[in-house]
């Protein structure tokens, strides 16, 4: 059984699990990183979103085997301190309610910003289409995209 | 001497600062006496550093009572709100009253909190006079620090030893709303910063030395059993430590979440069940039994006038039946709790709306009594109702000494999540309306058939206020009608039932609203007059066990009416619909919701919300609750839970669809300013929601939607 070697927030990890273990039984059973969340196992609810080399990934839907040898970005690595732009605006705007489904929701707003600084209405909707917000923060996560908006680098 | 008439008293040992033990009133149950001694069960502390730590005897659900009950008793102390630091109390002798749900939190505690506040406070100035040696008259509080006259100032924390040696003054002025800086203000959630960081712990984040994971393979029907199986195959995956038989199927604990559930799906492919009483229900069968039942045998909820007599002598009777599926809660973190069975003593961590319950059930499936278990509540990753269940917490209790050894997590995945939810039924409705020679509605009645959430609750008892709880919301209908019938002719059904943000309401209000609004349009009558002419010019009116008052009814009607422009001309295609509900008789919402459909696909413009809920604590929570709240009643609208041979046919968020961002309209809530004591707002929002919606898509195509879901999501 091959060990993998992965980057998690910036700092190198060897994982000696079976290679279809998800990305996300990684960190937060093997590394403890419990800020990415586990809420369907299936894809659809975005509790579990990381970043693979800048891009959102579903942890739930990527493999151990395909998370190897690549950079991977947690909410726990998105600032020291809640100082990201996009944790800024989330505080400032108030979202979350129960909080659970935030994590999923800041690393993807993170990386829409990153791809487009300053997003329509309509690039929300499909950047957050596959998230769900059981408390309908919704509302607030519009608000807070938009005044993190330009502030992503 | 305590008295029962005592709620505060200094509990601090000596070094620990101003320590006050105030006791929340809890409704005693059924059979309890209440001691006469002390047990206090809310905290506040002073610490000799200034900091101020505040228990909070309810769970955090994303409802924001972290956030909202400590500022009540910031606000009467006159805190520096960046010095105080919230701790969820553990359910126990001393905090009995840890049930969270019915919108109650703060309704519930305000009184007290402020009367522990406000003595705090006068302790604190009566310790600064006396060292000052001025008369405490000349004494006043600000933002953690006492002022007296010649510009001294005191920090409370070194004033908090003092105190505590003071006697505690039995009727300590409470402040007036017009001096309040905290209470009414937006003040954001305590927990943010922490949620944000990924550094807030959930039920399922929390992380013990040794920790092992489990996941229980149960029947897909609710309640069976396994007959034969083999653990073979299940051992042999990677990281798992033990398959053992607990009481709710087969249990399979390992080194990690995913060990756990792979061992469990190699065990399930050699699984045979048992699969018990349930393994014939369906929906179709059950919406057939209730439709029987819409003409046979109910128990009353309300009975006013002479229905019978008043539709044989209507000039006009009009009549429909409305539908409102199963609806499960999916909570996006799912069912956990973790355990640690010590020799004679164990702790849990589960995220719990009844902590209390949970810690007498779970310790006695293990054998202990409720003191030998501790139990932590953790942040919840949303409740909505299904966490008043201790169905999890028990089974986590039983995994966790089957396996034995150190501390276990029990984990839910989506589909456990969905079969085994404690669902909220599902309901037929037959109403009536008869309309006499004047033009006037004369005669109403509302029939409900369907299984009783209470009596599920009750482990199969039915209970005198059986009717009532399955009609509420229909049965205090709170128009001025002469003739009314409101009944519940209860169906029963195999698998276990649960309560859900916004209960019974949401069905019978959404029954309700549309018929009213049926009523009108027959009677060429504007959906606006014609509510605000029914409800009258009366005050408060009674309906068995609530009373509302109509006049507040009516503002928060008429104030939506406005801010929405009712009545204005609307882009082609849009139409505008509203609904009303005083909710328990407690807090007031009406909405007005703007809509448009297109190619049989519905949008949700805008949807305007006026609400009384007495004052409101923190304007910020409140609007979220609206916000969300909507969002609860929207996704209703497209989503069900649906039975076949003992299964729900939904397993995941792929066939029980939630609302997303794209289809979340745009939220307006006016806040009725107001004096009257807080009365909640977790649910009031959810049951006007659907109404409203349905209104405005008559207004806006002229089809009358009476089933729920939208069939096949179109119009």
């Amino acid at each position: 059984m091959p060990a993998y070697q992965l980057t998690v927030n910036g700092r190198g990890r060897t994982i000696d699990a079976d290679a279809d273990t998800p990305l996300l039984w990684v960190l937060r059973d093997t590394l403890g990183l419990t800020g990415t969340k586990f809420g369907c196992g299936q894809g659809i609810c975005g509790a579990c979103t990381v970043h693979l080399d800048g891009r959102a990934v579903r942890s739930c839907q990527t493999s151990l085997k395909e998370a190897a040898e690549h950079a991977v970005l947690t909410v726990e690595g998105l600032s020291k301190d809640g100082s990201h732009p996009v944790q800024k605006a989330w505080i400032a705007e108030d979202v979350a309610q129960c909080g659970y489904c935030q994590p999923g929701m800041i690393m993807s707003a993170a990386a829409l910003l990153k791809r487009k600084a300053h997003p329509t209405d309509h690039d929300i909707d499909e950047a957050f289409a596959d998230h769900i917000c059981r408390c309908g923060s919704y509302p607030r996560i519009r608000k807070a995209v938009k005044r993190a908006a330009g502030g992503v680098k | 001497m305590t008295s029962r008439r005592d709620f505060l008293k200094v509990t601090g040992a000596a070094g620990a600062g101003l320590v006050l033990g105030l006791r929340l009133e809890a409704k005693p149950r059924l059979g309890e006496t209440v001691k006469a001694a002390f047990q206090p069960n809310a905290f506040l502390a002073i610490r000799p550093d200034g900091t101020a730590q505040i228990t909070v005897p309810k769970v955090e659900m994303g409802q924001g009572v972290r956030t909202a009950l400590p500022l009540v008793v910031a606000e009467e102390l006159d805190l520096d709100w960046s010095k105080v630091e919230v701790v969820t109390a553990h359910p126990g002798p001393e905090f009995k009253a840890m049930n969270t749900g019915g919108s109650t939190s703060v309704s519930t505690t305000w009184d007290t909190l402020r009367k522990a506040g406000a003595a705090a406070r006068e302790m604190l100035k009566a310790a600064a006079a006396a060292q000052w040696k001025v008369p405490v008259g000349q004494c006043r509080t600000e933002n953690g620090f006492v002022l007296g006259p010649d510009r001294k100032k005191l920090g409370y924390g070194a004033l908090a030893e003092a105190a505590a040696r003071l006697p505690v003054p039995k009727d300590a002025p409470l402040k007036k709303a017009a001096d309040y800086r905290l209470v009414g203000k937006r003040t954001p959630r305590i927990d943010g910063p922490a949620i944000v960081t990924g550094k807030a712990v959930f039920g399922l984040d929390v992380r013990r030395p040794g920790q092992r994971f489990a996941a229980v393979l149960r029947c897909p029907v609710p309640g069976g059993q396994p007959k034969t199986w083999d653990d073979a195959k299940a051992k042999t995956v990677r990281g798992v430590t033990a398959v053992v038989k607990v009481p709710t199927g087969l249990a399979v604990a390992a080194d990690s979440t995913w060990a756990a559930f792979k061992g469990r799906d190699a065990l399930a492919a050699t699984a045979t069940w048992d699969e018990g009483a349930a393994k014939e229900f369906s929906s179709a069968a059950l919406e057939a039994k209730a439709r029987a039942a819409l003409t046979g045998p109910a128990d009353d909820a309300r009975r006013e006038g002479d229905p019978a007599k008043a539709l044989a002598a209507a000039t006009k009777m009009l009549e429909a039946e409305y539908s409102f599926p199963y609806q499960a809660h999916v909570t996006v973190e799912p069912m956990n709790a973790t355990t640690h069975v010590g020799a004679d003593t164990a702790e849990m961590w589960v995220g719990s709306q009844s902590g209390n319950r949970a810690q007498e059930r779970a310790a006695t499936a293990m054998g202990l009594k409720a003191e030998q278990l501790k139990v932590n509540v953790p942040l919840i990753g949303g409740g909505f109702g299904r966490r008043l269940g201790t169905d999890f917490s028990t089974e986590a209790a039983q995994v966790a000494k089957a396996v034995g050894g150190g501390p276990v997590q029990v984990v839910w995945d989506r589909e456990d999540d969905i079969r085994h939810d404690l669902h909220h039924p599902a309901t037929l409705h037959h109403l009536r309306a008869g309309i006499d020679g004047a033009g006037a509605l004369a005669a109403w009645t509302h029939r409900i058939a369907g299984p009783a959430v209470l009596r599920s609750w009750l482990g199969g008892q039915k209970a005198p206020s059986q009717a009532t709880t399955e009609a509420n919301g229909a049965y205090d209908i709170p128009y001025a009608i002469p003739a009314i019938a409101v009944d519940f002719a209860e169906v029963e059904a195999p698998t276990p039932l649960g309560w859900w943000r916004g209960i019974q309401i949401v069905p019978n209000v959404f029954a309700r609203e549309c018929f009213l609004d049926e009523v009108a349009h027959a009677l060429g009558k504007d959906p606006l007059t014609f509510r605000l002419d029914l409800l009258g010019d009366r005050g408060i009116v009674k309906f068995g066990r609530d009373a509302a008052d109509i006049r507040r009814l009516k503002r928060v009607l008429e104030v939506a009416a406005e801010k929405a422009g009712w009545g204005r001309k609307l882009p082609v295609g849009h139409g505008l619909g509203l609904a009303c509900h005083a909710y328990d008789g407690r807090t007031y919402a009406a909405e007005v919701a703007e809509v448009s459909v297109v190619k049989g696909r519905l949008k949700v413009h805008k949807v305007t919300c006026a609400v009384d809920c007495g004052l409101a604590v923190n304007p910020a929570g409140l609007e979220a609750q609206v916000e969300g709240g909507i969002a609860f009643g929207l996704s209703a609208l497209f989503s069900q839970i649906t039975w076949e041979k003992g299964r729900t046919v939904q397993t995941g968020y792929h066939d029980f669809p939630v609302l997303r961002l794209g289809d979340m309209p745009l939220v307006e809530t006016h806040v009725i300013p107001s004096a009257e004591a807080p009365s909640g707002m977790g649910e009031p929002p959810v049951p006007v929601a659907i109404p409203a919606v349905l209104n405005a898509v008559f207004a806006a195509t002229g089809k009358r939607i009476r089933k729920v879901p939208i069939e096949d999501g179109l119009i």
